[in-house]
């Protein structure tokens, strides 16, 4: 073994951990473990972990997520079964070997490498349309104007499905926004957030979540600033608080799709953040879109 | 002869910038890769869109103070000496700053965040 290899077998493992039913507790865990460091996107990752089992509908959620893994990758299902012949099982608490593992793997593409939406236009070789815009490249329309909820300015509205495994948002909870800049103009829940347990719901690791959101770190979280840096009013500084104390949050957020529209992305995230996942999941209307 | 060989040097240039652009451009990223990350959702519109810059009226708020100390510089300097008529026009030109001043205010350029 070349020193060079040594050297890369010794460095910290970037993992992207997309946390399905019950595995909010066990990714704090992981955090805590040498040698592994969790990533907040899957550019940056070298190994695609899947904590706690995720149902087949977000199946195709999780091989975009593979693919969005730029090679070498390797995949590891934690406590979950498998989706994809992809990576091994981890059955038990501690999946560090596995991880280790999938970091010397290489896995095969799992999504075909054709565009998303295909280029949908007018003519007979899918070339042209109307106006400006040119009809639909690649079958998505272009952005379109709208009313500006806050001034009334007619500017550009983007509509996307964000989540399940979006790791600003609650694992799971897939929405389906329309936003104007950074603020939500409309809000749809398209699937809850899974079920986490009572686990999921200890104050320390939802403090832990969002202050993560934050950016603040956990020495400077009993700092008077860190209440400061949320927006006053909807109640964020007094969960948060409460949490900081070790209490129990068991306020119930009114339903996403009500309390997002208005709100800019950072505070929207946050503010989703502040409540427990079993009380947001409550809230959630429980059919897929 | 350097009239010749000037323009086939820079005519090489450009084709060897036009090439190493092309080399650094390229990407060998599949399909997947290039769409945005959105936590497995995919976009329904274009990304390439308009949006409001919302320091454009704190812009305007900078613009109507400094308008405002730039003539007040020369104007201090020959106030003494003008008298009275000096001190009605820089009275009237503050009330129409006044106004951008206000309209900012409406705005919410204060809301200091």
């Amino acid at each position: 073994m070349s020193w060079l290899s040594t050297l890369a077998h010794d460095a910290e493992i970037a993992v992207f951990a997309a946390v399905g039913q019950h595995g909010l507790g066990l990714t704090e865990t992981l955090g805590r473990q040498r040698g592994v460091r969790l990533v907040s996107s899957p550019r940056h990752a070298r190994v695609l972990l899947v904590a706690g089992e995720v149902e087949s509908a977000q199946a195709r959620a999780l091989e975009r997520l593979h693919a969005q893994i730029p090679p070498p990758r390797g995949t590891v299902w934690w406590q979950a079964p498998r989706l994809f012949e992809r990576g091994e099982t981890v059955i038990g608490d501690d999946p560090g070997e596995a991880i280790r593992r999938a970091a010397g793997a290489d896995d095969p593409e799992q999504r075909p490498d054709v565009p998303p939406h295909p280029w949908r236009g007018m003519g007979p070789h899918g070339q042209g349309g109307h106006g400006m815009m040119g009809g639909n490249p690649y079958g998505r329309p272009m952005a379109m104007t709208a009313d500006d909820i806050r001034d009334g300015l007619t500017l550009d509205a983007y509509s996307a499905r964000f989540g399940p495994f979006l790791p600003a948002l609650p694992p799971g909870l897939v929405l389906d926004l329309t936003m104007q800049g950074d603020v939500i103009v409309s809000a749809a829940a398209a699937s809850p957030p899974y079920p986490q347990g009572p686990e999921g719901d200890a104050p320390t690791l939802c403090a832990a979540r969002m202050l993560r959101l934050m950016g603040i770190g956990p020495r400077a979280a009993h700092a008077r600033g860190a209440l400061m840096a949320l927006p006053k009013g909807s109640g964020m500084r007094r969960r948060l608080a409460a949490w900081l104390r070790g209490e129990t949050v068991t306020e119930s957020p009114a339903p996403p799709p009500n309390a997002l529209p208005g709100r800019e992305w950072a505070e929207a995230v946050l503010w989703l953040a502040s409540f427990p996942p079993s009380r947001l999941r409550a809230v959630c209307p429980e059919e897929a879109a | 002869m350097i009239q010749i060989a000037m323009p086939v040097v820079l005519a090489m240039l450009a084709i060897a910038f036009t090439t190493a652009i092309q080399r650094i451009a390229r990407t060998d990223a599949t399909w997947p890769r290039r769409a945005p990350f959105l936590g497995g959702g995919l976009p329904e519109t274009h990304a390439w869109q308009r949006f409001h810059v919302r320091y454009y009226p704190m812009a305007l708020l900078f613009i109507a103070f400094e308008m405002e100390m730039m003539f007040m510089y020369p104007w201090a300097v020959v106030y003494v000496e003008t008298g009275v008529k000096a001190l009605a026009e820089m009275g009237m030109f503050l009330g129409i700053l006044s106004i951008g001043i206000l309209y900012g205010w409406r705005e919410g350029v204060f809301r200091w965040q």
